[in-house]
């Protein structure tokens, strides 16, 4: 299929450039390392890619069959509303994770890891330009009364701590957060990708195909260290342990589950041709997929601890453990807790349904905040607890464990969308900050909760 | 494999590089999970699209790696080239590897390739005849090898 180049108009280029200098300043030497480490592939450039000949009708929903709309004006309020939306979260995300990234790129300890992950921030850096391609080249006055400038403005000045979607505005503590963070998160993102790509606005369906191919390597970025670092482990090195690994795990899992939304909600989307499944499917789907990697993992490192075993054997022993969980059982010399294990879904949430319910790894039920606590404390990575993401969680599940607060008010408490006037009165500029708490707001259906559906 | 099952053809994920290595193991009796993890980050950047596995009875069954170039061995036309194909012993003779040729091929014409080339060992006559079945022919392009 033809694909279509395209770039955003001088300033817009020259601001994310700019943004590039500020968020990703190893850029230079990603191309400097490309051909040591791509050889013969296409080098990067910073451009958006329309894919031609993508199917031209609607592809589910009330309106299947019907053309695609190719501009905002030819879709209805609500779907341009919700579609607005989505691109203005997707950019977020897409800016967001660089933003995390950077901050341990430098502790790799492996050049070619820390390359891989470069050359996915940099992929990343142009799924956001994509995201303000269809911005900016559209023209949304049908929807909001923000300029182009505006909405990228507000988009490039956000910092973590201030975007869209929770995953995003949470620091990273070392380069296993790198690594996870794309094996898990960034799956999330070809989730939200793959769903889009039948999208009802022509103009969404053909961005995704070139994000998809680019996504399926950010995966790879994650899934394949993992796998090392579980051999390495097996092997006795003490750099990166499964228990480690287990806690960061811990730690992302329950983001990404919640990045599909509201388990109620997404019914939407689908009326509107927007996405083909609802959230709780697709989260569905998800968790499976990361517990199949979980135990493709395990296998991993069954085969290195025990080389004579064969694949039946070695199935047996990970099937075996896994079933024992961490009752301190050994299976042929492995212990249980040697291997990795799947959280319960509802574990460490704070959004959607099982949000703030206190649930364990296991899915017991707590119903003391303090000894919560000290179960979570076991279970996500230690430097995480001195986050002030961890100590606003923990704030807040004390005023819902104390009655003060209902479940779904500090769900949407937790870091969100929001539009502030700036303060001086011809002052037209507008941001998004972390939500105040929003006990006053009213109450909203399941598909106009904050936005939580989007990322790559 | 049983015998109304039907066989799906999908993009390959990381998530499936335990059963590529499995299915490599089970054809060639050796465990070589370093290797496939290169090799499909190698695909994974070049043409994802290009990396298919096949599913049957819930499981994956085959997979075939392969992508589009040009410009090499005088060929400067877009060429699609199959490189790996894997398909379990235990559902070999099933159309695993003729639903993922298909699907492959189907690609390269959607990426502008007019010829799909492959290599084959000539004392590997079942992957001869299989490449045959499907169409593919002699070509005048011939492997040189020395030893070093």
């Amino acid at each position: 299929m033809a694909v279509r180049e395209a770039r955003l108009p001088k300033n817009f280029h020259q601001a994310v450039e700019d943004w590039r200098d500020t968020f990703l300043p190893d850029y230079s030497f990603l191309l400097e390392s490309w051909d040591k480490h791509f050889p013969k592939e296409p080098r990067f450039k910073l451009c958006a890619y329309r894919e031609m000949g993508v199917c031209g009708e609607v592809e589910c929903g009330a309106k299947k069959g019907q053309p695609k709309a190719t501009k905002p004006s030819e879709l209805d309020e609500e779907q341009a509303r919700h579609l607005l939306g989505a691109i203005r979260a997707q950019a977020s995300t897409e800016f967001g994770s660089i933003q995390q990234h950077r901050l341990t790129l430098a502790r790799a300890q492996e050049e070619e890891e820390q390359v891989w992950v470069l050359r996915m921030m940099a992929e990343e850096l142009r799924h956001g330009y994509q995201m303000l391609h269809l911005l900016v080249d559209d023209d949304w006055s049908c929807q909001t009364e923000q300029s182009s400038a505006d909405m990228v403005e507000e988009i490039l000045s956000m910092q973590t701590g201030s975007h869209v979607l929770g995953a995003f505005n949470i620091d990273f503590d070392s380069f296993v957060d790198n690594i996870v963070f794309c094996g898990l998160i960034d799956r999330v993102g070809k989730y939200q990708l793959a769903m889009q790509k039948i999208s009802a606005y022509l103009p969404m369906a053909e961005s995704m195909p070139q994000m998809l191919r680019e996504e399926a390597f950010h995966l790879a970025t994650g899934v394949v260290p993992m796998r090392r670092w579980m051999t390495k482990a097996a092997e006795g090195e003490v750099f990166v342990t499964v228990d480690m690994l287990q806690k960061v795990l811990n730690k992302w899992l329950p983001r990404g589950l919640e990045m599909f939304g509201d388990e109620r909600g997404g019914g939407s989307n689908v009326r509107m041709g927007l996405k083909p499944m609802k959230n709780a499917e697709a989260q569905s789907q998800y968790y499976d997929e990361v517990a199949k990697l979980v135990d493709d993992l395990n296998m991993r490192y069954v085969r290195t601890k025990l080389p004579e075993a064969s694949i039946g054997e070695a199935r047996e022993v990970v099937d075996r453990l896994k079933q024992e969980g961490d009752s301190g059982t050994e299976v042929r010399g492995i212990a249980a807790d040697e291997l990795l294990h799947m959280p319960h879904g509802d574990f460490f949430r704070r959004r959607g349904v099982p949000a703030f319910r206190m649930v364990g790894f296991h899915g017991e039920t707590y119903d003391d905040h303090g000894e919560y606590m000290q179960h979570l404390r076991k279970m996500l990575p230690e430097s995480y607890f001195a986050s002030s993401d961890f100590r606003d969680y923990s704030q807040t599940l004390n005023e819902v464990v104390a009655g003060e607060l209902e479940a779904e008010v500090a769900a949407r408490r937790m870091p969100a969308l929001r539009r502030v006037a700036g303060s001086c009165p011809c002052s037209k500029s507008v941001r998004w900050v972390r939500d105040e708490p929003m006990s006053e707001a009213p109450a909203k259906s399941v598909d106009e909760r904050p936005v939580e559906s989007a990322a790559s | 494999m049983s015998s109304n099952s039907e066989i799906r053809i999908r993009q390959l994920d990381t998530v499936d590089i335990g059963d590529v290595v499995t299915i490599d193991e089970k054809i060639t009796q050796h465990y070589r999970p370093g290797v496939w993890e290169a090799r499909i980050g190698y695909y994974m950047r070049r043409d994802p699209d290009a990396a298919l596995v096949a599913i049957g009875d819930g499981v994956v069954v085959g997979f075939m790696l392969g992508e589009v170039r040009a410009g090499e061995f005088g060929l400067e036309e877009p060429t699609g080239w199959i490189e790996v194909l894997g398909v379990d012993p235990d559902y070999q003779g099933g159309g695993v590897g003729r639903a993922l040729a298909e699907a492959m091929l189907r690609h390269f014409r959607n990426q502008g390739a007019k010829t799909v080339r492959t290599l084959v060992d000539e004392t590997m006559d079942d992957i001869a005849g299989f490449f045959g079945s499907l169409g593919f022919e002699p070509s005048t392009l011939r492997p040189f090898a020395m030893t070093l």
